[in-house]
């Protein structure tokens, strides 16, 4: 939530922010994994996610007995195969579940945010340099989008145009590129009448040169430190989407439809099968939220 | 001096941020009507000893130790409560960038009104009455409507004059005044300081003026006190520092009285501009802004032309025209026999590389994200020599290490540097400086003006070397050229127009103009040719003179025609019908 | 005053933009609405007859001026799910939401500004570090996830909240329907019991949502204020030897005015958002309701969802935004 709001009005780097370098580094490690897991999860899953096995509902297992077992696992020793996090009420192992659901989710919200960013940058760029008119037209475009309810329409435009995960990347795409054309608009404009650009003109070089290798450059800091937030928040929106079943389709390992089956159980008692990929998410977005502070801070310097 | 209690007296005062000392050990005393000048380079405290003064400090500084006695009662010693009693009541801050210290969600007439409240209580119509005629004591004009004005709403020379009104209202013992001219023109500048002293001196404040500028101390302080790294290193009669300065810092920025002006820069003539125009028009309405309005100039080879003028003055536009960063709307430009106004792109391109330029912000000039070796080859079109470029660095003062640097690893003096360097790369013939030491520090500003005067013996470059700044456009011009409003109201030498200026305009600018010298003090001297009120709005031009409205002898003949430049006998140009006319 | 009915008018053409923009992006997608009412199997005259029902085999202008001629006299036409009118739809389920959203946001700012200023007072200290990954994390969060972890906590294990099945107990009879919001309504009644049994059945969707939004909100006051504090206004107040008291509120009027239009649009965003946390405690709002539309293909009420959350955030971000250029005189220039 908070990323939205910066999205909307990025704060000026001077404020301090008491960011402890350790955080940052917290933030690194996962986004690092999130996008290792994102690549070789599927592969490195002791069960198979998509095929139930024998036991249902089965709790994970307990606190008592985790040690005992993390040792087996890590000594090597033979050892049956552990439901670390418990299995579903159709028997699918919930851990390899949610390490699987990495690479959905993870997916789409990198795959969003590359489009949107490779957009919006340009368009920034066009709307930065083009003559007033036309910038005014696409700014005035690029406003109504973002007068949209942003999670309404993702629920419109994912559900009515057929809910696979090629439509989220595409809608969160359609969603987002507003605010890289805002982004790297302002910073366009910034850069135009910075020192460096007059004294490249006096030097003789064309506008063309000077847009690629100064102008955009220097643009497209602030739009990859935004785009670190905006990942976060695109996971958030993935699992909201498929939350109320307006996202990925069964039966794609996702954390947010994860949540949603197992949300009646938890009422019940049985808390493991929607707890984990809730950690999952919680842990990642706040992770990539570390990151893209470190991030700010370290390019504010 | 007789020996009376010192209003001030300070002893062993440290303060320091984390683990460095920002003061350190400073001894001060200021006897009671004593103005006392403090200066030092940047960073060496003289902000932070002005707050300490008070018990205040930047977060996330500490007050460490040391005495602060205000007729005799340490400051720092009391407690939270009676200090604040004593800040504004018994000693007033003025400080350097008025309008940020205003907060900018109520008037400015408000905030004096509380500060007085504070201190002597009353209604507040009373207090908002005492902030009206304090404005109007201090110079302004219509007080009474401007006082409902928002800070940001008001220039600097306003804004710098209602914080005066706020610190010295209550009639303080002692006046703290850190950089309070520091952008301000040079007409407002010399009024401020004026108006400041004066009050100064007629509710018997004792002023402790904090400044890196030499010739305002020279001109309104009794003693001079040097701050080097938090501690005193000098502390003079003003007379006896000017002419032996004992601290390293005196003597650097003093250094450049005793050298000759340049000589020569009598060549052919290699660009020629006549009736240069440009004309901005206003985003709303129908209005212009008429920026640079027929300004003709020669400027030879190896020469430098001084192009001085206020701001607004249209300086800054007639480089950029020359560049053609700006389209001028007229005129020609003719560059070694060239027509700049009518080369196509590519011979523009070719022009460009005999025509330089140097900014005035040295880091902005420079892409944050290139290294300086980056930023010099962008200058040289093919990969160049890393001999190359290290005799480049060493020919503007630098190591060659610096060229794995980026910008922001250098101070603002060798960022300017790098500048300059970039803009001798190609051997041009001439450079425009756009006012490239105002962001400078004095002590930078010296080895600056020293450099160009170096690089344009060596190199035979002209230079167009725009500033506001008399005294460095003294130690570099052969010829200056003096602005107003778009125009060029005189063109003469450098002798001429520094000792004998005709028109009025450049009068009251050299008269307003301090000198660091202190037997030709400003305060000393009458105040015969002041301009009176402000400029007219560069939109509503008068039809006339565009100084008639101020010109102390301005007559019913000057308001009316629009005057025209005339050549004189000794070669100069004026534009004034009536001193010409008076000299024919 | 000019200022006002600039940004008024700008406002407006927002909304007719943004009907003009949702209308034909649905129309545009590859869902067809008849399909899924009729079912696979249809005949072709069963779908024929429902496409004509459902008004869709006009021509697309037709349809364009029919719905915005309908809309001109406040008539969103009928539901194609439930065959009711729209706007009695949303005039049912929108003051659900309103009420969680407000009620939300007001606590949410009680608890995070004298946080955030509290911060701002210390900033590098323990406690400001503790609540600067606080904010961090707060912000972060799925809620739909942590509104049923709430569930499992305060209901399942402790007991201490009600079942999430709505506003209400389902024994209790609901009050008459005034404003639509459940507290007002209940008081207005003069039904305490009814009262403490909505407020009960508030406490964990509010709680819920006061956690999320906490994070941005403390974020936002703490720099703001670290800002004001930090500023050479500030500084100069206190070197004018202003009270305490004075100087604060100095401060606080600096920076809290910037964080109104922030406020503003986090409302917008948030009220679109509420659907997760509906679906959760099963409110019944206007997100629920949006859900059901979307997920039938429901295009009358899907267009008026949209439309009516789009003008109540773009009102409630106006509003905002004008109280701040009323406090912030740079502006209105």
């Amino acid at each position: 939530m908070s990323e939205m709001l910066e999205a909307l009005h990025p704060p000026p780097a001077q404020v301090a922010r008491p960011m402890p370098p350790a955080l940052f580094l917290l933030g690194c490690g996962i986004v690092a994994l999130s996008l290792v897991m994102m690549v070789v999860g599927p592969w490195i899953v002791p069960f198979d996610p998509g095929r139930p096995g024998p036991d249902i509902g089965m709790a994970p297992p307990s606190l008592g007995a985790l040690p005992a077992l993390a040792w087996a696992v890590l000594r090597g020793l033979p050892h049956a195969p552990v439901h670390w996090f418990g299995t579903d009420e159709t028997g699918l192992d919930v851990f390899s579940r949610v390490v699987a659901a990495s690479r959905t989710d993870v997916a789409i919200a990198v795959g969003a945010n590359a489009v949107s960013l490779a957009f919006g940058s340009l368009l920034g760029l066009a709307a930065g340099t083009a003559r007033p008119f036309l910038a005014g037209l696409l700014m005035r475009v690029s406003d109504l989008l973002q007068a949209f309810p942003v999670f309404i329409t993702g629920m419109i435009l994912v559900t009515m145009a057929g809910r696979s995960e090629l439509t989220i990347v595409l809608a969160l795409a359609l969603l987002y590129t507003p605010i890289y054309i805002r982004l790297t608009r302002a910073e366009v404009l910034a850069q135009r009448h910075r020192g460096f650009v007059d004294a490249a003109r006096a030097l003789g070089r064309t506008e063309l040169w000077i847009a690629l290798r100064h102008i955009l450059p220097n643009a497209l800091t602030p739009a990859l430190i935004q785009a670190s937030v905006t990942i976060g928040l695109a996971i958030l929106m993935t699992a909201g989407l498929s939350f109320v079943g307006a996202g990925v389709r069964p039966p794609t390992p996702e954390w947010g439809l994860m949540i949603a089956d197992g949300s009646n159980l938890m009422v019940q008692g049985e808390w493991w099968p929607s707890l984990f990929p809730g950690v999952a998410i919680s842990f990642t977005v706040f992770g990539y939220a570390c990151f893209s502070n470190g991030l700010e801070r370290y390019c504010a310097r | 001096m007789p020996a009376e209690t010192p209003i001030l007296r300070v002893r062993g005062l440290t303060v320091a941020f984390g683990g460095e000392r920002a003061v350190a050990g400073f001894d001060l005393d200021i006897a009671p009507g004593e103005i006392v000048g403090l200066t030092g380079d940047s960073g060496a405290g003289k902000s932070t000893l002005g707050l300490a003064l008070l018990g205040l400090v930047r977060p996330p500084g500490r007050i460490l130790g040391g005495t602060v006695e205000l007729e005799g009662i340490d400051v720092l010693a009391l407690d939270e409560a009676r200090r604040r009693r004593i800040r504004g009541a018994k000693i007033g801050l003025i400080v350097q960038n008025p309008r940020a210290s205003l907060s900018p969600l109520h008037p400015v007439g408000q905030q004096i009104a509380d500060a007085y409240r504070t201190h002597e209580g009353g209604t507040r119509a009373g207090a908002a009455a005492r902030a009206v005629d304090m404005l109007r004591v201090l110079g302004l004009n219509d007080p009474e409507r401007r006082v409902h004005a928002y800070p940001h709403e008001v220039s600097g020379g306003m804004a710098q004059r209602v914080l005066i009104a706020m610190a010295l209202g209550c009639g303080p013992r002692l006046l703290v005044a850190d950089e309070p001219t520091s952008g301000l023109d040079v007409t407002i500048q010399a009024q401020f300081l004026d108006d400041m002293w004066q009050s100064a001196r007629r509710v018997g404040s004792a002023v402790l003026l904090m400044t890196q500028d030499l010739s305002i101390i020279a001109n309104y302080c009794d003693r001079v006190v040097v701050m080097q790294d938090g501690r005193r290193v000098e502390d003079a009669p003003t007379p006896r520092f000017f002419a032996a300065p004992a601290a390293a810092y005196g003597r650097t920025l003093l250094s450049l009285r005793r050298e000759a002006p340049p000589a020569g820069g009598d060549g052919p003539v290699l660009l020629s501009v006549r009736g240069l125009r440009k004309v901005f028009p206003l985003r709303r309405g129908r209005k212009v802004v008429h920026a640079v309005d027929g300004v003709s100039f020669d400027i030879h080879r190896g020469e430098t032309l001084g192009l001085v003028g206020e701001s607004g003055s249209g300086k800054t536009t007639v480089g950029r025209c020359l560049l053609r960063l700006v389209e001028p709307d007229g005129g020609e430009v003719t560059f070694d026999g060239i027509d700049v106004r009518r080369a196509a792109p590519a011979g523009l391109r070719r022009l460009r590389r005999q025509l330089q330029v140097v900014f005035q912000d040295p880091f902005d000039s420079l892409d944050p994200r290139w290294t300086v070796a980056d930023i010099i080859a962008e200058a040289i079109e093919d990969r160049p020599d890393p001999d190359v470029l290290a005799r480049l660095l060493r020919d503007v003062g630098l190591d060659r290490e610096v060229a794995r640097l980026p910008p922001r690893a250098l101070g603002l003096g060798d960022q300017q540097r790098v500048n300059i360097a970039r803009a001798i790369a190609v051997r041009p013939a001439l450079i425009v400086l756009d006012e490239p030491t105002s962001a400078l520090t004095p002590l930078a500003r010296v080895g600056i003006i020293r450099l160009l005067r170096d690089l344009q013996v060596r190199l035979r470059v002209s230079y167009l070397f725009i500033s506001h700044d008399l005294s460095t456009v003294a130690h570099l011009s052969h010829r200056v050229a003096v602005m107003y409003l778009g125009q060029i109201v005189e063109l003469g030498t450098r002798a001429q127009i520094f000792d004998q200026p005709l028109h009025p305009y450049s009068k009251a600018l050299l008269a307003a103009h301090l000198v660091a010298d202190p037997s030709r003090r400003r305060v000393d001297q009458p105040q015969a040719e002041a301009l009176a009120g402000e400029s007219p709005s560069p939109i509503d031009l008068p039809p006339g003179c565009f100084l008639a409205g101020r010109c102390p002898q301005a007559e019913d003949s000057c308001r009316a025609a629009r005057q025209e430049v005339a050549v004189l006998a000794d070669g100069r140009a004026l534009r004034c019908d009536r001193v010409a006319a008076a000299l024919a | 005053m000019l200022f006002v009915a600039r940004r008024l008018g700008f406002a407006c053409l927002q909304l007719v933009g943004l009907a003009l923009l949702v209308f034909f992006t649905i129309r545009a997608m590859p869902a067809d609405p008849v399909a899924r009412l009729v079912g696979m199997n249809a005949s072709r005259e069963a779908y024929l007859s429902s496409q004509h029902a459902l008004g869709l085999d006009r021509p697309v202008w037709v349809q364009l001026v029919a719905w915005v001629s309908d809309v001109a006299h406040g008539d969103f036409g009928r539901s194609w799910v439930s065959g009711a009118p729209v706007m009695q739809e949303i005039g049912r389920t929108l003051p659900v939401t309103i009420e969680l959203i407000t009620i939300s946001f007001v606590l949410a700012f009680l608890v995070s500004v004298p946080l955030g200023m509290l911060c701002a007072l210390r900033p590098g200290g323990t406690a400001d570090k503790a609540t600067f990954v606080y904010s961090l994390f707060a912000g972060s969060q799925p809620e739909f996830w942590w509104g049923l972890l709430f569930i499992y906590i305060f209901f399942a294990v402790l007991g201490w909240a009600p079942a999430p099945l709505g506003r209400l107990d389902p024994m209790l009879r609901p009050p008459p329907v005034v404003t639509g919001f459940i507290t007002v309504d209940t008081l207005l009644a003069g039904d305490w019991v009814a009262f403490r049994n909505g407020v009960h059945h508030l406490m964990l969707p509010v709680a819920t949502k006061v956690f999320v939004l906490s994070g941005p909100i403390i974020k936002m006051v703490r720099q703001n204020m670290v800002r004001a504090l930090g500023s050479d206004y500030v500084l100069y107040a206190r070197a004018s030897g202003l009270m305490p008291r004075q100087v604060a509120m100095v401060a606080l009027k600096n920076a809290l005015a910037p964080a109104l239009t922030l406020l503003g649009a986090l409302y917008g965003y948030v009220l679109g958002a509420a659907v997760l946390i509906e679906t959760v405690f099963s409110l019944g709002g206007i997100g629920q309701y949006a859900v059901r539309s979307v997920l039938a293909f429901d295009y009358p009420a899907i267009e008026a969802v949209v439309l009516v959350i789009a003008a109540i955030s773009l009102f409630v971000y106006l509003v905002l935004d004008l109280v701040h250029a009323w406090l912030d005189p740079r502006l209105s220039q």
